[in-house]
């Protein structure tokens, strides 16, 4: 059924990674994502590798859901390592056929960027693991919000995007409803090659897109009911604070990007 | 013997079946509709009925049991599901939120236009449907978009009428509306039924409505059939009834407080005009003697 599908990825529990502020869970997500650009040698990669599976742990996501995260990403995998072994060369050469060299550096590089993509990837979806969409949207906006100097209405987009997705499990719903409506009369949704099946989906769409108009009309006029003007002087029900936890994982954090420093200092770089 | 118009064997139907979270929606449900007859379901919010009714036209598929439309079960073959959805004509609540066409007429006409009916036929049955469903003939060249909220109801209704299924199955059609509105939609479903001799099935929360157009009433409470039997004995168990969060219409319930004071007025009134007849029979009666 088709309202089965989860929005997200959020996965739902109450390790210490998803007490954390989001704000600090984003902040430290980025900067690991960029310092993972900063590794040369395969022991920065490591220490990195190390702390990931280490935050994992803490994060009671059962490894399978991490795995799955990986998997859409397999192929983009498999084709840089490939590129990576025929276009690198350098150091022993272990195969050659025409102009196709297999070299130690090659497969050295090939590795090494796979990993560093599938860290990359592990580390954004542990963010989105853990943390709920709207308390996502809501350190999103608390973390641009330096952007209002420049007239940029930073709580009026970050409303609109927790609206959105406040409602996408309401019109999958909807959808659900009207299919199910329209197929009573005999329309036929499942059957047919592309056209006839994009055609098929016009009874469904022009009613989805009338009720979303009407909700969002309906939305429009409660919230100026009580008195919504945007976000000057709002106050939040969820008041976001840093505890000793979030300033614990800053200074692990930057302890992993001093240890990046250290590492890359003292063993060869590979890329 | 004729095979009956509806047949629902031992049907059973799971949400998230195989989780933890596994919960019966529709629990061993036999239901037996026959040829003409007008069944109405009554439950509670969540009491089922909503999904029970998705499996008449296959719809859902049954985790057990069958559903027999006119002899022959509808999940025998793709064939006989799809004629299952033109037999038994399922108008969901709201149905209003399901048009989309241009105009009021195509809309009607997109259940003939599924069932590749030749275009004279189609035409036949749109006039028809619409008279039917009481939609005004002017109506039928504007947008559906611009209709009023009850005239955009009975359009949609006509919409499922026009296939001309042997089974119509009204889910709460008279949700939303005044009084006045819902009783003048109770009185078209009965003339459509008078006229065409169609079976009806009515699902609805209020006993008033199911009293005025039902046969026979089916209670569904937690997922099963609670009571079954005609209007006259399920509504005269008042009690039991309340303890599923149903009530009996407001003047059956003083009909059958005057007759525990030993007033002798029938059980069976389920709207104020029949209660003024029969309270005036019984005083005048009394002066007869």
């Amino acid at each position: 059924m088709i309202s089965e599908i989860t929005i997200g990825q959020y996965y739902t529990g109450d390790s210490l990674l998803h007490r954390m502020d989001p704000r600090m869970k984003f902040d430290l997500t980025f900067l690991l994502v960029v310092f993972v650009f900063a590794c040369k040698s395969f022991f920065s990669l490591a220490l990195v590798a190390m702390f990931t599976l280490v935050a994992i742990l803490f994060s009671s996501v059962p490894l399978k859901m991490i795995l799955r995260s990986i998997k859409p990403i397999v192929i983009i995998i498999l084709f840089t390592a490939v590129l990576n072994i025929i276009y690198t060369t350098g150091g022993e050469t272990y195969f050659k056929w025409r102009s196709i060299e297999i070299t130690e550096k090659g497969i050295n590089t090939a590795i090494f960027m796979a990993v560093r993509i599938i860290l990359l990837v592990v580390i954004s979806s542990l963010l989105t693991y853990t943390t709920t969409p709207t308390s996502l949207t809501d350190a999103i906006e608390r973390l641009l919000s330096p952007l209002s100097v420049f007239h940029i209405k930073v709580h009026t987009l970050a409303m609109m995007m927790t609206l959105a997705l406040r409602f996408i499990p309401t019109l999958i719903e909807e959808i659900d409803r009207i299919m199910n409506a329209q197929k009573a009369r005999g329309a036929e949704l499942e059957t047919g090659g592309l056209i006839a099946r994009s055609k098929a989906l016009v009874p469904v769409f022009i009613p989805l897109m009338v009720s979303s108009f009407r909700r969002a009309y309906e939305l429009a006029f409660a919230m100026t009911c009580r008195c919504y003007t945007g976000g000057e002087g709002r106050t939040r029900m969820k008041q976001m604070k840093l505890r000793a936890r979030d300033f614990l994982a800053l200074f692990t954090v930057i302890a992993v990007i001093a240890g990046i420093f250290v590492l890359n200092h003292f063993f060869e770089a590979v890329i | 013997m004729m095979a009956p118009a509806l047949e629902i064997k031992n049907l059973t139907h799971y949400y998230y079946k195989g989780t933890k979270n596994q919960i019966a929606a529709v629990e061993n449900v036999s239901l037996t509709v026959e040829k003409g007859e007008t069944l109405g379901i009554i439950g509670h919010t969540g009491s089922g009925k909503s999904t029970l009714i998705s499996h008449f036209n296959g719809l859902l598929k049954p985790d057990e049991g069958e559903v027999i439309v006119d002899g022959k079960n509808i999940f025998e073959n793709k064939e006989t599901l799809r004629q299952s959805r033109f037999k038994v004509g399922l108008c969901f609540q709201y149905p209003e939120y399901q048009l989309f066409e241009e105009t009021v007429y195509k809309d009607i006409a997109f259940g003939p236009k599924n069932m590749k009916l030749p275009s004279e036929e189609i035409d036949r049955r749109v006039q028809n449907a619409a008279k039917l469903a009481g939609v005004k003939q002017e109506l039928l060249n504007k947008s559906p978009f611009d209709l009023s909220g009850g005239e955009k109801r009975r359009a949609a209704i006509a919409g499922v009428m026009s296939m001309e299924p042997e089974v119509l199955v009204l889910d709460e059609p008279a949700a939303g509306l005044d009084p006045a509105g819902r009783l003048d939609l109770i009185k078209m479903i009965r003339h459509y039924r008078d006229v065409t001799g169609c079976t009806v099935i009515i699902v609805s929360h209020s006993m008033e409505d199911i009293a005025r157009i039902a046969d026979r009433v089916c209670v569904l409470a937690n997922a099963k059939v609670a009571m079954h039997g005609t209007v006259k004995e399920v509504y005269s168990k008042g009690d039991e009834l309340r303890s599923m969060g149903l009530n009996v219409p407001e003047i059956t319930r003083i009909m059958l407080m005057l007759r525990e004071k030993g007033i002798d007025v029938p059980a069976d009134i389920y709207s104020p005009d029949d209660a003024v007849s029969a309270v005036r029979n019984y005083i005048e009666g009394r002066r007869g003697v």
